[in-house]
């Protein structure tokens, strides 16, 4: 009986702790719909804090103009306009800075002759408000003015390196400083389709490179050709969502089933010059390989935020992965359900203002997202880095950890300045929670070097005691060795 | 033999592989139960390695280290190789016995196992160019097993060196022989049971 007691006492405790433990871990994250989550060093998933939360959405009923059907793209304006390409009803919708209706663009005025839109998909808004609108069915790109008179039509592009039978059918968008036109096609796979400011194609950019394993080319050699023919065809993966940053890089995402990487930065001669750090720039890392939600995320659109950071909207799971320029995972959070704030089908993602916009063509909803303390923190912290005033963004970094103290990119940030700072033994520290080998060596070597230099009399000491020592002890034998052979 | 000779006689095996493993296979000089703890020895500091070496050349996640599945393993796949080497080397007129052969692939692994504690503890004194050092003391001590345990393969089945190699790479085939058929066991064990136990619920259920 006694036995048991002793027993039962730690086993209530235990599962106690078990149980609030459960409570602590299950509160965290009770306010949102979605999990919100990152991945560690090892790439093992832990929870974070919500970095956005949902806040409300926008639909064609509640502007009471019917109901978007199937929209495809938003985009919002420097001046913080909303534009939504409202696809299944042919239609441009515009909205303004407080997201009520402005005003409506079904067609415009071609050389005297009233025409329409079929199925818009894509639209971009340059600095002088002139809307460049993909055309899809229509097979054009047309530019409006502000006040919605035709600018320009972008259509049957001519070129030795376009096949004779290649119909152009444009699905998104992006025009940059020059009014350079930056188009994804649909059935192109050589690249997104650059026009200049005359309309005139100029060629591809950002060509995708088929890769082959070493096992496949084996493979192929044996089989015959009838057997080649058979096979699938090695195509080039299409882009399926572009932006731009104000300096001109191109950023566009392609879906990779491998989850290799699915987000390019295009310079301006059309090579990838993103940065890539511990993540693969493709969403999620791991996935389940069958069933509901399964394989690797299908990254449909890309906003780039500035300061660096981009954030792009994943199909499969309805999540929104946020980077910054050197390809850090900073946050994670939205999902795919029916509840409010989830998605079923996002396609397109911008930001305004501080708000996270993200379109859903099932629901033909925007849906809002307000960042939290948390999500403010980092995207402060990061702006500051980028700026190169890491000294400043070592104080958020220290809030950002009251919030959540597995992330590691604080840590790399806190360590660094401490490096700088000549506290090597801080620096460790938090370099190695942050898992930054490279800079924790360089804090190690000072530091190791700090201890020998205080220390270096006593070694030097040492070292001669031991070596006087040592011809002392060999003197001293060796006469004894003697004096035992005399004895002899 | 007395019993502090035969702990210390591995240490001549290593500096003298050639004569200690002959002595081994023919004057009774290995131990078995002292083998068998060098294994042990092995398993540990391995797995003390994996969790403690120091961070600038550990990329292991400590999560992911089980010293009790490592040990384990290290026994099983041990194990596995010691029985194929023994079902060829028998066919292939091979002098060794299971336990000679037991014997030696333990005995082998004491530069491993006085390696590997001491560079642990060497790491955590490094930095990010010093690594060098690190993998070289553990690569020189894997290379050192790599021979001692060619040698004993050698020396205890009385082989030249190509008989050896062509035993090994045989040993290599039975050994994927003998995993296919313990799966293949375990799946047809499975079928009996699965049968046994839907002919159990057929009766409850009819009753």
């Amino acid at each position: 009986m006694k036995r048991n007691k002793f027993i039962l006492i730690p086993m209530i405790i235990l599962m106690l702790l078990i149980n609030v433990a459960n409570a602590v871990s299950v509160s965290a994250n009770a306010n949102v719909p979605y999990h919100t989550y990152n991945y560690d060093y090892w790439e093992d998933i832990y929870y974070t804090p919500a970095a956005y939360v949902p806040n409300g959405n926008i639909s064609g009923g509640k502007l009471e103009i019917g109901v978007f059907n199937s929209p495809q793209d938003i985009f919002v304006g420097e001046d913080g306009r909303v534009y939504v390409a409202d696809t299944g009803n042919n239609r441009i919708v515009i909205l303004d800075n407080e997201m009520k209706l402005e005003r409506i663009i079904e067609g415009f005025d071609n050389e005297d002759k009233a025409d329409t839109f079929n199925a818009p998909s894509g639209l971009y808004v340059t600095e002088d408000n002139e809307i460049y609108i993909a055309d899809t069915n229509n097979l054009r790109v047309v530019a409006l003015h502000e006040d919605g008179s035709l600018l320009k039509i972008i259509s049957n592009p001519k070129s030795e390196v376009l096949p004779d039978d290649f119909v152009f059918s444009p699905l998104k968008i992006t025009v940059d400083y020059a009014d350079r036109a930056y188009v994804i096609a649909k059935n192109m796979f050589q690249g997104i389709m650059a026009f200049d400011e005359n309309a005139e194609f100029t060629g591809f950019t950002g060509t995708i490179n088929v890769t082959i394993t070493t096992s496949e080319k084996i493979w192929r050699r044996f089989s015959t050709k009838s057997q080649r023919e058979r096979q699938a065809q090695f195509i080039p993966t299409e882009f399926t969502g572009v932006d731009i940053s104000p300096d001109g890089f191109v950023y566009a995402t392609n879906i990779d089933g491998e989850g290799q990487q699915s987000i390019r930065r295009l310079n301006p001669k059309g090579q990838d010059v993103i940065k890539k750090g511990m993540v693969a720039l493709s969403g999620d890392l791991t996935w389940r390989l069958s069933g509901d939600y399964s394989g690797a995320s299908r990254i449909v659109d890309i906003v780039y935020r500035g300061n660096g950071i981009y954030s792009v909207i994943d199909k499969t799971r309805g999540r929104i992965f946020t980077y910054d320029h050197e390809g850090n995972l900073l946050y994670i959070f939205g999902g795919i359900g029916s509840q409010e704030g989830t998605f079923r089908n996002p396609v397109a993602i911008e930001e305004k203002g501080e708000e996270i916009l993200v379109l859903d063509a099932y629901r033909g909803e925007i849906l809002r997202f307000l960042p939290t303390q948390y999500g403010r923190l980092i995207n402060k912290a990061i702006s500051l880095r980028y700026d190169g005033d890491e000294a400043s963004a070592v104080k958020v970094w220290e809030k950002v950890l009251e919030l959540d103290a597995n992330f590691e990119l604080a840590y790399t940030g806190i360590g660094k300045s401490y490096l700088a700072a000549g506290n090597n033994q801080k620096a460790m520290e938090y370099l190695k929670l942050g898992m930054d080998r490279e800079y924790y060596s360089i804090a190690y070597k000072r530091y190791r070097d700090d201890i020998l230099k205080e220390n270096l009399s006593y070694i030097l000491t040492g070292i001669t005691i031991l070596v006087v020592g040592l011809t002392v002890r060999s003197l001293v034998m060796k006469r004894r060795g003697k004096g035992v052979g005399e004895d002899e | 033999m007395s019993k502090k000779k035969k702990l210390l006689y591995p240490f001549y095996v290593i500096s003298h592989p050639f004569d200690g493993f002959y002595e081994v296979r023919h004057r009774g000089k290995g131990s078995v139960p002292l083998s068998l703890f060098f294994i042990f020895l092995f398993g540990l500091s391995f797995s003390l390695n994996r969790r403690y070496a120091g961070f600038v050349v550990n990329t292991i996640n400590p999560r992911h280290v089980d010293s009790r599945a490592e040990i384990i393993g290290i026994f099983l796949a041990i194990l596995l190789f010691a029985a194929a080497n023994w079902s060829i080397t028998c066919l292939m007129e091979g002098e060794g016995r299971f336990k000679d052969i037991i014997t030696i692939i333990g005995y082998s692994m004491l530069p491993m196992i006085l390696v590997f504690v001491p560079a642990t503890i060497l790491s955590w004194f490094i930095a990010a160019d010093e690594e060098g050092i690190y993998y070289l003391l553990l690569g020189i001590s894997i290379i050192y097993f790599a021979i001692l345990l060619l040698i004993g393969i050698m020396v205890i089945h009385n082989f030249g060196f190509g008989k050896t190699l062509t035993t090994l790479v045989l040993t290599f085939a039975a050994l994927l022989i003998i995993i296919f058929i313990i799966l293949l066991l375990f799946s047809l064990v499975n079928q009996v049971i699965l049968f046994l136990q839907s002919v159990y619920t057929e009766l409850i259920m009819r009753a």
